[in-house]
């Protein structure tokens, strides 16, 4: 009799739980959120003249000359679908051991991909960021050595000089927060968009 | 080199520094205690709490009764969510119209909630309901840590009292716990991680253009749009919504884990910038270090206090700077002599594999670290792809029982089994009858010491025994070889540790592993719950008995060293053979 009790107080306590914690919270934070930071609550998505172009939160894949290119992508379908119920992309990690054949395989692929596309970088070494898969998958940043080193590329391919390419690098690049905080990186979508005179 | 010191630094300093004065706050809350401002506001619905669940706030519970409580409100939490998550489908909140889960996933993702695990064999964004994320698994989010709190709390007044078998009331420490501990941090980290560009809505998944649209093979491959074997087009990609950042804020804070989102904190919808890195970073150690220093004001000797941080802190350090050296070094594969510039010049450097670009090699291994310190168990880099000996010590953290501070509130319990199992052994060494905080250890106290100790050792080598017998398991592997095993060994460890992390290529949604993992994590939560609170009920029957020249000091370096020892002895002792299978033998085949 008195652990009925116990258990009927369990029970009401879960259900109390659950409104507090679960619908109120979350009600709060939400509504907070899209009072005061409206375009980071709705996922940071750039849109001009109508068109959503990606957020700047989540990379795309790039392997065109005349964009810059960002971490090594494993994009697939099958996850989501648009609202026609068509296939769209998502992106996720490999998951590789780095100790791994495949993993030496992937990177010397990727290598002799990047050193394809840059014949005048010759022998230099590539920035690791570049050759390797992000946590996410969808890491939407580069390091600015990896930035740096496709410079000359996209001055050829764009008709851009040099100079003008960094211009646009250093607008979308990310200093360490408070000059300490995590690495400098450089957003690639916002670059090459501004490299096809979107943004 | 400086900046990344002065980085290790600034998230060390800060985290002590924030969970001294918690400390002190949540041993006032948990006394029942005002506070602040807060207690204008919260008083009442506390008091509205307890008039609905009708339970008398004054009432302190034996441990028999405190137990079944616990026990009580853990089961219907499970049967709750797991009902919940079956019937996602017919739920509202969901845009994206996703099904129920299957039975043996939906046991295994109510069992890891509820048991402040947050194992995940699904992938949130594309599986579950802002319905089951928010109405579901938020929620556990909060209560499992103050459970966790409550039966800490209960161990502590055990340990003081003299005669008293009372150790409070179960529903009063949960709901304190909740009320002014969890949602008031929760609420600031969530704004916090806003601000920097988390998202929270109740919209539909965003649909975008693609830059570059891509083809698709025959054989579903993704190949580049003018290919000739491209036999369509797909020029959209998908950026998922939802209330990320209120779920994001108490899966850290509570040392839960479960991300909102598949990869969890390395996605930059989670965890947007090296700020909210920091904030989440800190959030998850915060509160089971704050535990450790409120041990040493309730037994009104800060000195014990210090004397537990001490000996977890220099394994923390230890692990910290163990995995950071692997991690900054990388392998010969990434190397692929010389061709890739593994230099700290304008880029992090080192093995980036798994890791993203705002985070690099440092705070990447930061959150390593603490993640498996704390039972947290979430993660900013992918684990999977960390060296093999930079991944085998997150391994070590958690094999250790969780004991690095460990899980909120059941971090504490378990080291103080270990505290009591060392008092014993130095005990034996100078032949005098074991004492702690000036109280006789008898044969009942050491059985409940034992089993908090062994535990997770035990559950652990258990379940990799049974998952490595079963041929379909190495269907499951993203790597072969001795990385193949390791993925198998760290998802019996971080379920035995109730961490939730994971070597995520490892596909962990069949049914077998679903009940085994489940039912492992289970037994590693109740099984140190109940022996606690028997450890509690037993010690507060216990004179005191007076200090004497002979007694054996336990807030000494002395003692710091013992007990680190013991903890080694147990933990690491029983893994080697394990450990020598997987990831050691991976790093010495990397460096034939």
């Amino acid at each position: 009799m008195k652990q009925a009790k116990t258990w009927a107080s369990a029970g009401l306590f879960f259900l109390v739980t659950t409104v507090l914690c679960g619908a109120v919270y979350t009600v709060v934070v939400t509504g907070i959120a899209q009072a005061i930071f409206p375009y980071q609550a709705n996922a940071s998505i750039i849109e001009v003249d109508g068109t959503k172009y990606g957020s700047e939160l989540v990379a795309q894949q790039f392997t065109d000359d005349d964009h810059m290119w960002g971490r090594l992508m494993s994009p697939s379908t099958g996850t989501f679908t648009n609202d026609e119920g068509e296939d769209v992309l998502w992106y996720g990690p490999s998951n590789l051991s780095p100790a791994s054949d495949d993993f030496a395989q992937s990177v010397q692929a990727r290598v002799d991909e990047i050193r394809a596309a840059h014949p005048e970088k010759g022998d230099e070494p590539i920035p690791s960021d570049l050759v390797t898969n992000s946590g996410s998958g969808f890491d939407p940043h580069i390091s600015p050595a990896a930035a740096e080193y496709q410079v000359e590329r996209l001055a050829k391919n764009t008709g851009k000089t040099p100079s003008e390419i960094r211009a646009i690098i250093e607008q979308c690049t990310e200093q360490p927060q408070f000059g300490i905080l995590g690495d400098a990186r450089v957003n690639v979508l916002k670059v090459n968009l501004m490299l096809d005179g979107i943004l | 080199m400086m900046d990344e010191l002065l980085e290790y630094g600034i998230y060390l300093a800060l985290l002590v520094a924030l969970a001294v004065p918690l400390s002190a706050y949540m041993n006032r809350v948990m006394a029942g205690e005002k506070v602040a401002v807060l207690s204008r506001v919260l008083v009442p619905v506390e008091n509205a709490v307890y008039r609905v669940i009708r339970v008398d706030k004054n009432e302190s519970m034996g441990w028999k009764k405190y137990l079944v409580s616990a026990f009580a409100f853990s089961a219907l939490c499970l049967v709750g969510l797991f009902a919940l998550l079956m019937l996602q489908g017919v739920l509202p909140l969901n845009p994206e119209g996703l099904p129920g889960l299957s039975w043996d996933l939906a046991f295994n993702t109510a069992v890891s909630f509820v048991t402040n695990t947050n194992w995940q064999a699904y992938s949130g964004e594309a599986s579950l309901s802002y319905f089951s994320q928010a109405i579901g698994l938020t929620v556990q989010n909060f209560v499992t840590p103050a459970v966790g709190l409550a039966v800490l709390f209960a161990l502590f007044r055990g340990l003081v009292s003299t005669g008293d078998r009372g150790l409070g009331n179960f529903f009063v420490d949960v709901t304190r716990a909740v009320l002014f501990v969890l949602l008031p941090l929760s609420l600031v980290v969530a704004i916090v991680d806003v601000q920097q560009g988390s998202p929270q809505n109740f919209n539909e998944y965003e649909t975008v253009q693609l830059l570059e649209p891509v083809g698709v093979d025959a054989d579903g491959n993704i190949v580049e749009a003018d290919d000739p074997a491209a036999v369509k087009t797909i020029d959209q990609a998908t950026v998922p919504m939802g209330p990320q950042a209120s779920q994001v804020a108490i899966k850290q804070l509570g040392t839960n884990g479960g991300g909102f989102n598949g990869v969890n904190s390395a996605s930059a919808l989670e965890n947007p910038t090296p700020l909210t890195n920091l904030v989440q970073c800190l959030s998850l150690l915060l509160i089971p270090v704050a535990c450790v220093f409120s041990f040493g004001r309730f037994v009104a000797d800060r000195r014990q206090g210090r004397a537990v941080f001490a000996a977890m802190f220099i394994l923390l350090l230890v692990a910290l700077v163990a995995i950071a050296a692997f991690e900054q070094t990388g392998t010969p594969q990434l190397a692929a002599d010389g061709q890739v510039c593994m230099g700290t010049l304008d880029q992090s450097g080192g093995n980036m594999e798994g890791k993203e670009t705002r985070f690099g090699v440092t705070d990447s291994s930061l959150w390593a670290a603490f993640t498996t310190a704390a039972s947290n168990g979430s993660v900013n880099a992918m684990h999977d792809s960390f060296t093999p000996l930079g991944g085998m010590v997150p391994m070590v953290l958690m094999a250790l029982g969780e004991v690095v501070f460990g899980g909120v509130g059941s971090g504490l319990y378990g080291m103080l089994g270990f505290v009591i199992l060392t008092v014993f052994i130095a005990g034996l060494m100078v032949g005098r009858t074991p004492e702690y905080l000036g109280k006789k250890i008898g044969p009942k106290e050491m059985r409940m010491a034992v089993i908090l100790c062994i535990t997770t050792p035990l559950l652990i080598l258990v379940s990799a025994t049974v998952l490595a017998l079963d041929p379909a398991t190495a269907a499951s592997l993203n790597n072969s070889g001795a990385h193949g095993f390791s993925e198998v060994l760290y998802a019996t460890v971080s379920a035995g540790g109730n961490n939730g992390s994971a070597f995520a290529g490892f596909n962990a949604n069949t049914q077998m592993i679903n009940v085994v993992l489940g039912l492992e994590m289970l037994a590693n939560r109740f099984i140190p719950i109940a022996a606690a609170l028997v450890l509690a009920g037993s010690m507060c029957t216990r004179q005191k008995v007076a200090v004497g020249a002979g007694t054996l000091s336990t807030s000494n370096a002395l003692f710091v060293f013992l007990l680190i020892l013991m903890v080694l002895l147990v933990g690491a002792l029983t893994m080697f053979p394990a450990l020598a299978l997987g990831p050691v033998a991976e790093h010495l085949m990397m460096m034939l």
